[in-house]
């Protein structure tokens, strides 16, 4: 178990492209900090940063107090959960999880004793003789899970962990996952590009885009105050409307503002609202009905109960303090 | 074929059973002269059938041989050419999977060149180069003798590719994922790589085998002593017979036997061959 610091962390490539830069993260011991972003925003090259995977060429990665910018990734204390699993293919589950304690000359009955402890809590005890290919992806997934927690690491690195999985099972695993992070208490940094899985798992959420941190906050912070015009229509779906103010001159606070953002659920439907919106699309979600439109030319989206009359013209309002307001040049949020 | 016309059934069927009979029929004649005793061969009729003096002519080359085209006893070949096959076979895999091993898996200076030195050599096979060859070989003072027989003709720039091909394919999250087990470079290989590698390797052994079995040229050039001799460079001066007819026979019966042991490597090897030429799947 260890804190996990990132200082300044930065990295460019040989051909002087800049994958990432400046990034400040300070990991307590125990967080689970989910890092978000679009594809190509560099996530997994940070993640692969702290595992050893790839070289730092500025700042300062510590884990504990250990600087290990140099460090082997055997010699980190980690492990590591790759979203195609990357189990050894011709050894059984049991050698596949033994592996990486075999190599650093656990002894025998303590290899034992871990690889039954994790086959037990992952409930993988009857594969454990089977070869990988013989698994389904959940279960293949679960080994994978398993190689990591044997090393009973510092922290736990995962890399995408559920992409391969189909949406439901997706969903299951995403709760596994938090359920054996908060038993196992272990410090762990978890790459991906979904956002409600970034916002289920994370203690806290640190959203990337082009190699920078645009936030760092629990996962309510960043929804209800998104620092940036990129993090409000990142996180939170259907995504926040964002409105240039000048379409919408008559909402409150719009004079120093370049954008204005509200939530679809946050526009309801008012005969007096002052926003008109002209309906183009509705899509049925059965819990609920999503209209897509536009006012003054700006494309809008709000979400309405499924009964809700419908008309080919509405008229919307928003609450005040639901308005959330960006600079027109940088994009960061005003206060 | 989706398309069930007789007709082309017919057809399919003729021109494969053909194929066997182009390939079967000096088969069949090898077998059946050396069943036969030298002379019914050479009245001017081949004969068709198998005739009495299998046991007689099989047992009399393993025992004995040809003492007058003075090569050994086949037995004493076939144990020459296992050797060499197997050595070459072998070595070759040896030397390609680690140099593979290298040039996929290591960055260190004049990679490129080596790469693509190994490419060159594709460009020089023995013949080309079998002159120079033989003269470095006679001057290490290894004329007639295994490692003069094999050494020359390990090294095997298909082979490198062949398995840099392989490791190509491999994910690179095993890569890493082994780096974060604490497994080294060699560690790396000898527990991951290898056993990955298996079902290519096999199929590069058959190839291999079959390659070394085959060779002619070098094994004529450098064997001078009969007790190196090669079976498929024995055949050739067995029938060579100065002052006298070819015991076509006895040859045909070596020839036969000398086909066996290629023979049963393929089918020994058939499953694991196909495997390791069609699987993709790490």
């Amino acid at each position: 178990m260890a804190s996990i610091t990132l200082d300044n962390v930065g990295k460019v490539y040989p051909g002087g492209t800049r994958a990432i830069g400046d990034v400040n993260i300070q990991i307590a011991d125990g967080e689970f900090i989910v890092l978000v972003g679009p594809s190509g925003c560099g996530k997994s090259t940070l993640l692969r940063m702290v595992a050893g995977l790839e070289t730092i060429t500025d700042g300062e990665i510590r884990i504990g107090d250990k600087v290990v910018n140099k460090v082997e990734p055997a010699d980190r204390d980690i492990a590591m959960v790759f979203q195609n699993y990357a189990l050894y293919p011709h050894m059984s589950v049991r050698q596949n999880l033994a592996y990486g304690l075999k190599n650093r000359r656990t002894p025998k009955a303590e290899i034992d004793r871990r690889v039954n402890d994790a086959a037990e809590i992952l409930q993988i005890g009857q594969f454990l003789d089977r070869k990988p290919r013989a698994l389904s992806g959940g279960q293949r997934q679960r080994v994978a899970m398993g190689r990591a927690i044997v090393r009973e690491p510092a922290a736990f690195l995962f890399d995408e962990p559920l992409s391969n999985l189909d949406a439901k099972l997706r969903v299951t695993m995403r709760l596994e996952i938090k359920e054996l992070q908060k038993r196992l208490g272990t410090t762990s940094l978890y790459v991906t590009h979904d956002q409600l899985e970034a916002m289920t798992l994370a203690d806290r959420l640190v959203v990337l885009n082009a190699g920078r941190i645009e936030q760092i906050g629990t996962p309510l912070e960043v929804y209800r105050k998104p620092a940036s015009t990129f993090v409000a229509g990142f996180i939170g779906s259907p995504a926040m409307n964002l409105i240039d103010a000048r379409a919408v001159p008559y909402l409150p606070g719009t004079a120093h503002a370049g954008t204005v953002g509200i939530r679809p659920e946050d526009l309801t439907v008012a005969a007096d609202g002052p926003i008109e919106m002209q309906v183009q699309a509705v899509e049925e979600l059965g819990a609920q009905r999503l209209v897509h439109g536009h006012t003054a030319g700006e494309a809008i989206t709000i979400t309405m109960p499924p009964t809700a009359p419908l008309s080919d013209t509405l008229r919307l309002t928003a609450a005040q303090d639901k308005l959330h307001l960006f600079d027109r040049q940088s994009g960061a949020r005003i206060e | 074929m989706i398309e069930n016309r007789p007709g082309l059934n017919i057809l399919s069927h003729l021109v494969l059973i053909l194929g066997v009979v182009v390939v079967g029929l000096p088969l069949w004649v090898a077998f059946v002269a050396s069943t036969h005793t030298a002379t019914d061969f050479m009245s001017g009729t081949i004969p068709l059938l198998p005739g009495p003096h299998l046991i007689e002519n099989y047992s009399r080359m393993l025992d004995s041989g040809v003492s007058t085209s003075g090569t050994p006893p086949v037995a004493r070949m076939m144990l020459n050419s296992l050797i060499m096959a197997l050595a070459i076979a072998l070595g070759k895999i040896a030397i390609s999977i680690l140099s593979a091993f290298a040039i996929v898996y290591f960055r260190f200076p004049l990679r490129g060149l080596a790469f693509w030195c190994i490419f060159v050599t594709l460009m020089l096979p023995v013949e080309v180069r079998i002159v120079p060859t033989f003269q470095v070989v006679a001057g290490l003072g290894l004329l007639n003798s295994y490692a003069g027989l094999s050494i020359p003709l390990i090294a095997s720039a298909t082979a490198t590719f062949l398995f840099r091909q392989v490791f190509l394919t491999m994910p690179d999250e095993l890569v890493e994922a082994a780096r974060i087990d604490g497994a080294g470079p060699m560690k790396f290989f000898r527990d991951i790589l290898l056993p990955l590698s298996r079902t290519n390797m096999a199929a590069l052994f058959v190839i291999l085998f079959i390659y070394g079995w085959n060779q002619y040229l070098w094994p004529l050039l450098i064997t001078t002593d009969a007790q190196y001799y090669t079976i498929v460079a024995g055949i050739k001066r067995m029938a060579d017979a100065v002052d006298g007819l070819p015991q076509w026979h006895l040859v045909m019966a070596t020839a036969v036997m000398a086909m066996l042991p290629p023979v049963a490597v393929v089918i020994g090897m058939q499953k694991l061959f196909v495997k390791g030429l069609v699987e993709t799947e790490k």
